[in-house]
Parts: structure tokens; C-alpha cells; sequence
């Protein structure tokens, strides 16, 4: 599933790192789902979305 | 502007150089300690077989304990560092408990080690005294399961992924090999069936699975 994680992240200039521990997860999982290995889980897409105070299906796109 | 990240092109290739590096070092080390850990088990078993160490005794496996500290110490001082990154107290908890299974798991191995009346191998078959054998059950069955539960609640959902997906593997590895072997023994292709060889084999492959799937 692609998503705009990295491109959100960016506009906020924050480094994987920061974001991973804004999400209490781990940089790797961050990563992964970056760059469209890992699909978060439902709890975790809204966990983002809540973050970046924006629509789910405005992050993810599972149209890709 | 993102700050450096791991994800750039650059960046990824420093990680992963640093993840090289620190896996080489990490298995060379980790070759040279159990090597060095292995000699002084032995050592110690032989001397305390022949009435118990003495005093040359005492010195030899002096040095070698400073052997193994110093080959620690060369790990650890260039030990390659790369990104400074914070970690979630989530990851640290799930770090910590690693290394408590490591703490408890490298001296029981010395104690089998040093005890074991066999061939030496890590795998031996040999008997082993009923006090050993109570502390290593206790540790597999109590400690265990309770730092396994305990890490696998701090973990995040990629790093439970990965493990899943290695535990699955690792099944199929188990379902596959230990028929096989049993099957190939019972006509004489191969030696009887090694249950701690086979819990071996499948506990490295389900590592590698879950290296790989968390952090390539």
C-alpha cells in the first residue's frame, strides 16, 4: 500500500527517529512503512492519522 | 527539508555499511568469546576432573578469563557507530530484556560447559548432574517464557511481524527435517535423530528470517 508518510514527515521536519518515537514504535517499523514493506495495522493507520491530524485514506492509498 | 534519515540514498548505504560492519564484528566477537569461553570451560572441566584446579591451574584460567575480557573489550571499543538515534521507551524495554536473556543464557551455557562429562560439544548428550539439570530446566521452563511474554508485549507490530514470520518458517523447517531425519535413520542413511540439533538448526533460521524481515 503506498502511502505520503515520508512526504508528511517532511513538511514537519521530523527525522524517522522522532517520528518513530511520536508513534512509540521503532525506526525500522517506521521505515518499513515508508517504503511500502510493512501495512500498519488499523490501531497504528489511526494512530498516524491522529498525529498528522489528517483522514486516513489521505495518508494511505490503497488504490496503488 | 527532512533531517538525514536513513532513507536517503546516502544515508542507507552508511547504515548499512555500519550494519555490516557491526555484524562482522558482532560474529567474529561472538565466534572469538564462545572459542575462548569453550577453552576455559574445558579447561576448567579437565582441571577439576584431575582433583581440582591449582595454582598454575588458577593462572592459566586467569589469563584466559582476561583473554575473553580483552577480545569484549575490542568489541566493544570499535564497535561501529551509526545514527544517534532516540530510541521509544518501548524499543529500550524490548532491548533490556534482550540482553537479560543474555545475561542468564551465557552463564548457563559456561555451567554446561564446565559440567559436562561427554565429548564437550555444545550439544552433548552426556549426563549431566540433577542440580545442573534443575537450574537449566527452571531457566528454560520459568525464565523464558516470562521474558519471551514480556518482550513480545513491548515489541512494536514490524518487529511482531518479522518474528511471526520466522516462527513460521522456522515450523515448517521443524515438520519437515525431523520426519526426514527420523525416517533416513530408522534405514540407516543417517545417524539416529539429534532433538538439540534440530531445535538449533530451526532456532537460526527463524533468527535469520526475523533479521532480515525486520531490518533489510
Amino acid at each position: 500500500m503506498k502511502n505520503r508518510l515520508k512526504v508528511l514527515r517532511a513538511m514537519r521536519d521530523w527525522s524517522q527517529a522522532e517520528l518513530a518515537g511520536r508513534l512509540d514504535v521503532s525506526r525500522q517499523a517506521v521505515n518499513a512503512i515508508e517504503t511500502g514493506k510493512h501495512d500498519p495495522s488499523l490501531p497504528l493507520a489511526f494512530r498516524i492519522a491522529r498525529l498528522f491530524d489528517m483522514p486516513i485514506e489521505e495518508i494511505f492509498d490503497d488504490e496503488a | 527539508m527532512t533531517k538525514p534519515d536513513s532513507d536517503d540514498f546516502a544515508m542507507e548505504s552508511s547504515e548499512g555499511a555500519v550494519l555490516l560492519k557491526r555484524a562482522g564484528l558482532g560474529i567474529g566477537g561472538g565466534i572469538a568469546l564462545i572459542f575462548t569461553g569453550g577453552i576455559i570451560a574445558g579447561y576448567t572441566s579437565g582441571a577439576l576432573e584431575c582433583g581440582g584446579p591449582d595454582l598454575v591451574d588458577g593462572a592459566i584460567i586467569a589469563a584466559m578469563v582476561l583473554l575473553a575480557a580483552l577480545v569484549a573489550f575490542v568489541n566493544w571499543r570499535f564497535w561501529p557507530q551509526g545514527e544517534d538515534e532516540p530510541l521509544s521507551p518501548r524499543v529500550r524495554s524490548a532491548r533490556r530484556l534482550l540482553l537479560v536473556a543474555m545475561v542468564l543464557g551465557l552463564p548457563l551455557g559456561f555451567l554446561l560447559g564446565v559440567t559436562d562429562e561427554g565429548t564437550g560439544t555444545l550439544l552433548s548428550n552426556a549426563p549431566v548432574s540433577a542440580g545442573i539439570a534443575a537450574i537449566a530446566i527452571a531457566l528454560w521452563v520459568i525464565v523464558g517464557p516470562v521474558i519471551t511474554w514480556l518482550w513480545w508485549q513491548k515489541i512494536d507490530e514490524h518487529e511482531a511481524g518479522a518474528y511471526r514470520e520466522g516462527a513460521l518458517v522456522a515450523a515448517h523447517a521443524y515438520i519437515f527435517i525431523t520426519p526426514i531425519w527420523w525416517m533416513a535413520s530408522r534405514a540407516g542413511w543417517l545417524p539416529p535423530l539429534e532433538p538439540m540439533l534440530v531445535l538449533l538448526a530451526v532456532s537460526v533460521l527463524w533468527s535469520i528470517v526475523w533479521f532480515v524481515r525486520r531490518y533489510f
